[in-house]
């Protein structure tokens, strides 16, 4: 339990930091990838939902210290996405096949990324909706899909899944 | 098909997570301080290995932007060039104007940059959400006396204002972004409008105030008003009319408006150290 605190925290840590830095000026038309959210899809298909919802409101807390809108935002979104994956991932069968597996990792960013923008509204934060949200959620979306692959590994690693072997990983995600 | 694996205890711990989440953000919403402290202190932690992340991964990003952004590199450079020969050529021609101007501030009684204290900053990233791109992070804060709502410049006039400092860094809200709304003074004219942002790459509007028969035309310089409650000193440029149209209606004149200050590729940024005088 200790060391899958610490590895969590590690990968966390890790993920927030090439957010901020790297991908933060790697763009795609302007819109970048949403690692911090991938993690929580990832947390949800080794963690179940109850590890989904902890490394989602974790890694949404991580990225709300340095976003404008108010704390917690991003942090129920993505602990409500990793308990949703969590879910999904104990009702579907083991030998799903991985194109399923993307399919669903890439209709939650989506759906993250919506989610993120209606509570927003909600509480009447300006700027979320705007002119490029369509192009914002396909292109982060497929962005941020291309990157899962690593994105689970590190996850695995950090729930000492023994999925983690390609075989396993193929049947997890794949 | 496998059976369904059940997980005790994961459905209350997200009824609890959300009830944290929902209690922070209304907290956070309210501008409660120890939030805040949170915030600033989550971003201090981190911060050590943000700047060695930043010294590892800007090549990458450099590299990114030039391959990006190359043909734009060069057709602004070409831009440059044409510009620095007119304005050598120009600038003996109308070295005169500089006394007009200075002329014309005190007929307006319009000061200049030099009545307050700056502070250079290095731009440290631009934003880091997809979603608000209107943000910049500087290296300095509250310890070089900088305060919430200071004017940011660079090279050519007003960008934004200063936004939720920390000790060693602030992030800056460009003018651009469409919850901004200045009180601007249309140079040459006693017409004062409020300018308000349009989002990234779309022109600022001045969608009230200035009269249809104001001689306010495309090429007319906007600078900051410096009226009650505003919180920028007067006369700091802020955009350039690039359109002007009429609104029968209300016998007033709609301005769309270029900011005249650099807001690409900046490197530095100066923050004036101005607070007005009813939050001093």
């Amino acid at each position: 339990m200790g060391i899958a605190l610490i590895r969590n925290f590690v990968v966390l840590l890790f993920l927030l930091v090439l957010q901020l830095e790297l991908f933060s000026s790697l763009r795609f038309f302007g819109v970048m990838p949403e690692l911090l959210l991938a993690a929580a899809i990832a947390a949800g298909w080794y963690g179940g939902p109850l590890g989904g919802a902890l490394i989602g409101f974790s890694s949404g807390l991580f990225y709300d210290f340095y976003l404008a809108t108010p704390l917690g935002l991003n942090a129920l979104t993505y602990a409500i996405i990793g308990y949703l994956l969590g879910q999904i991932g104990a009702f579907l069968s083991d030998e799903a096949e991985w194109v399923i597996r993307i399919t669903i990792s890439i209709a939650s960013v989506t759906l993250g990324l919506t989610l993120f923008v209606i509570f927003g509204e909600l509480i009447a934060e300006p700027n979320l909706y705007n002119r490029n949200f369509g192009k914002i959620l396909v292109i982060s979306s497929l962005y941020t899909g291309a990157l899962l692959f690593p994105i689970h590994y590190m996850m695995a690693w950090a729930f000492g899944s023994d999925r983690i072997t390609p075989s396993g990983f193929d049947r997890r995600l794949g | 098909m496998a059976m369904p694996r059940r997980y005790s205890g994961s459905r209350f711990a997200l009824a609890i997570l959300v009830l944290i989440s929902v209690t922070l953000i209304s907290l956070d919403a309210r501008g409660y301080a120890p939030v805040g402290n949170l915030k600033k202190a989550g971003i201090v932690i981190v911060q050590p290995f943000r700047s060695l992340a930043r010294v590892v991964f800007s090549p990458v990003g450099d590299a990114w932007e030039s391959l990006s952004n190359g043909d734009n590199l060069e057709r602004e450079n070409a831009l440059l060039r044409t510009q620095l020969d007119d304005l050598l050529s120009y600038r003996i021609a109308n070295e005169g104007a500089v006394n007009d101007l200075e002329a014309l501030r005190t007929q307006l009684g319009l000061q200049g940059l030099g009545g307050h204290e700056t502070v250079v900053a290095e731009v440290t990233a631009g934003s880091v959400s997809n979603f608000d791109p209107y943000i910049l992070e500087i290296n300095k804060g509250t310890q070089s006396g900088i305060r919430e709502g200071m004017p940011v410049i660079s090279t050519g006039g007003l960008i934004g204002r200063i936004e939720n400092p920390g000790l060693r860094d602030s992030r800056v809200r460009l003018i651009t972004d469409p919850t901004v709304n200045i009180g601007v003074l249309a140079i040459g004219t006693k017409e004062i409008g409020i300018l308000s942002g349009n989002g990234v790459d779309q022109p600022m509007r001045v969608l009230d105030g200035i009269p249809i028969s104001a001689p306010v035309e495309v090429g007319s310089i906007l600078v900051t008003s410096g009226l009650d409650r505003s919180p920028y000193p007067e006369g700091f440029a802020v955009g350039s009319v690039v359109e002007t149209l009429a609104d029968e209606v209300n016998l007033e004149k709609e301005l769309l408006v270029e900011p005249t200050g650099e807001m690409d590729n900046l490197d530095f940024v100066t923050v004036v150290l101005y607070q007005p005088s009813n939050l001093e």
